[in-house]
């Protein structure tokens, strides 16, 4: 069965098995990953993946079921299943299959000539990854992930109310992780690349970043346990806001599970601070014509110079509230539920560089790394207590690495602390619930504990 | 599931070009997740998931090509162009495949597909009532609800053709404490190799009353003090310290490449002498448990620390060719869209000596890490972190206060040597272990131990 067979079975045995409006949302995606390890490709793996999310309305309630394969056994099971579990819920949300908006944006998610680079060029890209770590400092004692892959995914929607969209997206993130040694310590370097313009992936330097960042913490000693002023580094910065992203999420508003429920207009972050979501973003890793609702994608302020101007909506959340979806109606997978999460999210970069975010702040402590997000961050409360590493910073320059510190502090109190903005915006690794990125932020002070 | 036939020709295929070793991992699951938020049931969602991954390795050259298109041609080409990424001669084309069969450990009364789905939401009522009836304080109640019946069969060019049924039920449930606008939270997630029949013998009430517990006492705590002091770890999920810090750095995966602290440590003193873990994935109908691995290889019991030396590690078989060591039952993966890698099952600190009031008795001033949450851990370096989710100041040899957002931070190779007192209360606890083969059902485990110091971050300056 191909993709048009399928849903012309099922949307005609849902309709005979007493299912009002039915949706389909089919992912394809073709998959390629090099790793190399000692001078062999350790890991290569090639996909060819398709599927399908289905569900459908009986008596108002939205029921969900999802499939891989294409064939006669799976429509039965869809129906079925999908039927089944609409007659579970009680929630007296209302829901709706979208018919579609007035128009869609042109959007740029697929380059295609990125998806004319060989694999030869991309496992080669890998090679270098790790001979370029090993040839900068002879103190690198092995490269643990020298990594490339990359995706070409379509995404397709189609319902009974006559929504009928598809778009194309491609992209490639590649990971160097250098191990150094001395003495006794070992000390490990990251670095990443995300896009789809190839041009813009240099082996080369990620590579000796990698090891200048980790042979740069041999020596990390931990703080004195204490308040300090900090600048979270942009990746540092990003990491924090994608775990927090979930309170801008009308859904959790709606919950009670975001501090935000009733500051829309309000001030509640520092001047400095506008957060975009930003779908429209050129080849942004969560770039999108429509949403996971097949709502027309557009760009938006959240935070608009500290005011709080919206939440981020799907269709359900917008019509309690009674205001328009705001088009992040999100599906972390076509086996997935609607929720909401955001596309293209960040800071709006600043006009300091980081040395001058550090000139300035003096006497601090620079973040640049942090670990411990899902566990050490409660997004209800914004309460958090990460490890982390850094660097101590005197007079305006990095005195020393640190290590073995945590930060504490609580995500709305840092929003509102934040005292100036760095040039550097970059976007985090990808994964579900959308693509975050942030400049380096100077924020008042954090509590650190260290000796 | 694919014919003998088209097993054998897709494995010969796949050696074509220089492979030494080619396997198939067949997957058919059925899943269905339940979501009930504040007493009403909002999210349900059932689904197939259904693919085929291929692995050839050469020497120490891994190809994994992965699919759901199961046509004779659509395979047969996944195993020439995951093939043609390496050089090398055919290999022997006289392919015979011998079924072997293992007997389950793991006995299933109830399928979970074989279960009116009203049921299944019964279970959700009553752990939404117990949870919400705690205390007024809390504000809100999430239950999950997951079921999961995952057939897989695989087949290699050794000749093995095996398969497997695994069964798990889980029920999570998060309560939310509210007071004077703070909010805090709390969970349990108990989980079983079992079906259905899992809540006859669960007491439902007893865990959903316990995450309203951990919310209530959190959100009437303080913050912790910062600082480095003695740290008591509870039974149970405590043993989650022990699965990050230390269970990551003794899988293959790291420490085939050197890159683990435990690497090259075998038969030396890596833990206090009161120190011994094992890592058992046949226990039957335990959340970690399977009758055998993803390679086909039957689970065992694995030593890994015998009062405090280094006894061995778990090894799958890619890096076990790189050490030089036997596949040990280990290999795991998340689905056919992950090649197996070496992993935990059921890993656990065994019971010590101490009486579990004795440690604390003996505590002059120390944090207690009743309820642990989740954490991550650098296997290079052995850095890890861990947030406490319900913790308690010790004063005196007594519990003196809860505090709330301590995160535990340190090496794992420095707090296997301080623990100082290990309890005699050995239990587990269940969770998800994410890594490079995906997330896979483990479960933690330990008695209540004392590690002697312990960096502890908090939010306010230490006072004794």
């Amino acid at each position: 069965m191909n993709i048009e067979e399928f849903q012309e079975a099922l949307f005609s045995q849902g309709r005979a098995a007493g299912l009002d409006d039915m949706e389909i949302y089919v992912s394809q995606s073709k998959e390629f990953n090099v790793k190399v390890f000692q001078e062999e490709v350790d890991h290569y793996s090639l996909a060819d993946v398709l599927g399908v999310g289905f569900r459908a309305q009986w008596q108002q309630k939205m029921g969900y079921a999802y499939t891989e394969v294409l064939d006669q056994q799976s429509v039965g099971l869809l129906v079925d299943q999908a039927k089944i579990n609409a007659q579970l819920i009680d929630s007296e949300d209302e829901v709706e299959i979208f018919a579609g908006s007035d128009s869609y944006p042109e959007v740029q998610a697929f380059n295609q000539s990125f998806s004319q680079v060989g694999v030869e060029e991309k496992i080669a890209f890998a090679r270098e990854l790790e001979e370029a770590a090993l040839a900068k400092d002879s103190r690198v004692i092995s490269v643990n992930y020298a990594v490339f892959a990359d995706s070409e995914d379509d995404i397709y929607m189609a319902n009974t109310k006559g929504l009928c969209r598809s778009f194309a997206r491609n992209s490639a993130a590649c990971l160097v992780m250098a191990v150094v040694k001395e003495g006794e310590r070992v000390k490990t370097g990251t670095e990443y690349r995300l896009g789809n313009r190839w041009e813009e992936f240099d082996a080369k330097k990620l590579a000796e970043d990698a090891v200048d960042e980790a042979v740069s913490m041999l020596q990390a000693e931990t703080l004195d346990s204490r308040d300090y002023s900090v600048i979270l580094r942009h990746d540092a910065a990003a990491d924090v806001l994608k775990t927090f992203a979930p309170v801008f999420s009308a859904e959790n508003v709606q919950k009670g599970l975001s501090r935000l429920d009733g500051r829309l207009g309000d001030s509640i972050a520092s001047g400095p601070v506008t957060l975009m979501d930003d779908p429209l973003l050129e080849n942004g890793a969560a770039t999108a014509p429509f949403d996971g609702e097949g709502v027309a994608s557009f760009t938006k302020a959240v935070i608009a110079a500290g005011v709080l101007k919206t939440f981020l909506h799907n269709l359900k959340t917008a019509n309690k509230d009674g205001v328009e979806s705001t088009g992040n109606a999100h599906k972390a997978s076509f086996k997935s539920p609607v929720g909401i999460a955001p596309t293209n999210f960040f800071i709006q970069p600043g006009s300091a560089s980081l040395r001058q975010l550090m000139e300035t702040m003096d006497d601090g402590v620079l973040i640049t790394d942090v670990q411990g997000l899902h566990s050490g961050a409660n997004t209800v409360s914004g309460d958090f207590s990460l490890a982390a590493a850094g660097y101590r910073v005197k007079d305006g320059k990095i005195a020393n690495a640190v290590d073995q510190i945590t930060i504490a502090g609580n995500f709305f109190d840092v929003l509102a602390a934040v005292r100036d903005i760095g040039t550097d915006l970059k976007f985090g690794m990808g994964g579900p619930g959308g693509s975050v990125g942030s400049p380096s932020l100077w924020i008042d002070t954090l509590a650190i504990a260290g000796k | 599931m694919l014919s003998e036939k088209l097993m054998s020709d897709v494995l010969n295929k796949a050696l074509s070009s220089g492979g030494d070793f080619a396997e198939l991992f067949m997957e058919d699951t059925r899943r269905t997740n339940i979501k009930m938020l504040d007493g009403y049931l909002e999210d349900a969602v059932s689904g197939r998931d259904f693919g085929i991954g291929l692995r050839i390795l050469q020497n120490n050259q891994s190809i994994y090509a992965y699919t759901n298109d199961t046509a004779d041609k659509a395979l047969l080409q996944m195993a020439a162009d995951a093939a043609s990424a390496l050089r090398g001669l055919p290999g022997e084309n006289g392919l015979v495949l011998q079924r072997s069969t293992v007997p389950s450990r793991h006995p299933i009364v109830e399928y979970p597909s074989q279960v009116d789905a009203p049921r299944k939401a019964e279970v959700m009522r009553r752990a939404h009532s117990a949870a919400k009836g705690y205390s007024e304080q809390i504000s809100q109640v999430a239950i999950m609800y997951a079921d999961v019946e995952q057939d897989v069969m695989i087949a290699n060019t050794d000749g093995l053709l095996v398969d497997d049924h695994r069964v798990r039920t889980r029920l999570a449930i998060s309560s939310v404490a509210s007071k004077d606008g703070e909010k805090q939270s709390g969970f349990y997630g108990p989980g079983r190799h079992m079906g259905f029949e899992m809540y006859g013998n669960l007491d439902i009430e007893h865990y959903a009353q316990e995450a309203s517990r951990i919310a209530v006492t959190m959100v009437n705590a303080e913050y912790a003090p910062s600082g480095r002091f003695p740290v008591i770890i509870n039974s149970e999920f405590g043993g989650v310290i022990f699965h990050e810090a230390c269970g990551h750095g003794l899988e293959a995966t790291s420490v085939a490449k050197g890159t683990s602290v435990f690497a090259d440590k075998l038969g030396q003193q890596i833990a206090s002498p009161l120190v011994s873990a094992v890592d058992d994935g046949t226990i039957p109908n335990a959340w970690g448990s399977q009758n055998i691995d993803d390679e086909g290889n039957s689970t065992r019991r694995n030593v890994l620390i015998e009062n405090g030396i280094l006894k061995g590690y778990m090894v799958d078989r890619l890096n076990g060719r790189r050490m030089d060591m036997e596949a040990t039952g280990s290999a795991r993966r998340q689905s056919y869209r992950y090649a197996p890698t070496s992993r935990m099952t059921n890993t656990f600190i065994l019971n010590g000596a101490s009486d579990p009031e004795e440690i604390v008795a003996d505590t002059e001033y120390g944090l207690f890490a009743r309820y642990m949450g989740g954490g991550s851990v650098n296997p290079a370096t052995g850095e890890f972190n861990f947030a406490v989710n319900e913790g308690y100041l010790i004063r005196n040899g007594r519990l003196d206060k809860p505090v709330r957002g301590a995160t535990l931070i340190g090496r794992g190779a420095d707090i296997l040597k301080k623990i100082d007192m290990v309890g005699n209360n050995l239990e587990t606890g269940q969770g998800m272990c994410g890594s490079l083969s995906g997330a896979v059902p483990a479960d933690v485990g330990q008695p209540t131990l004392r590690v002697s110091e312990m960096t502890v971050g908090g939010r306010k300056e230490e006072q004794s």
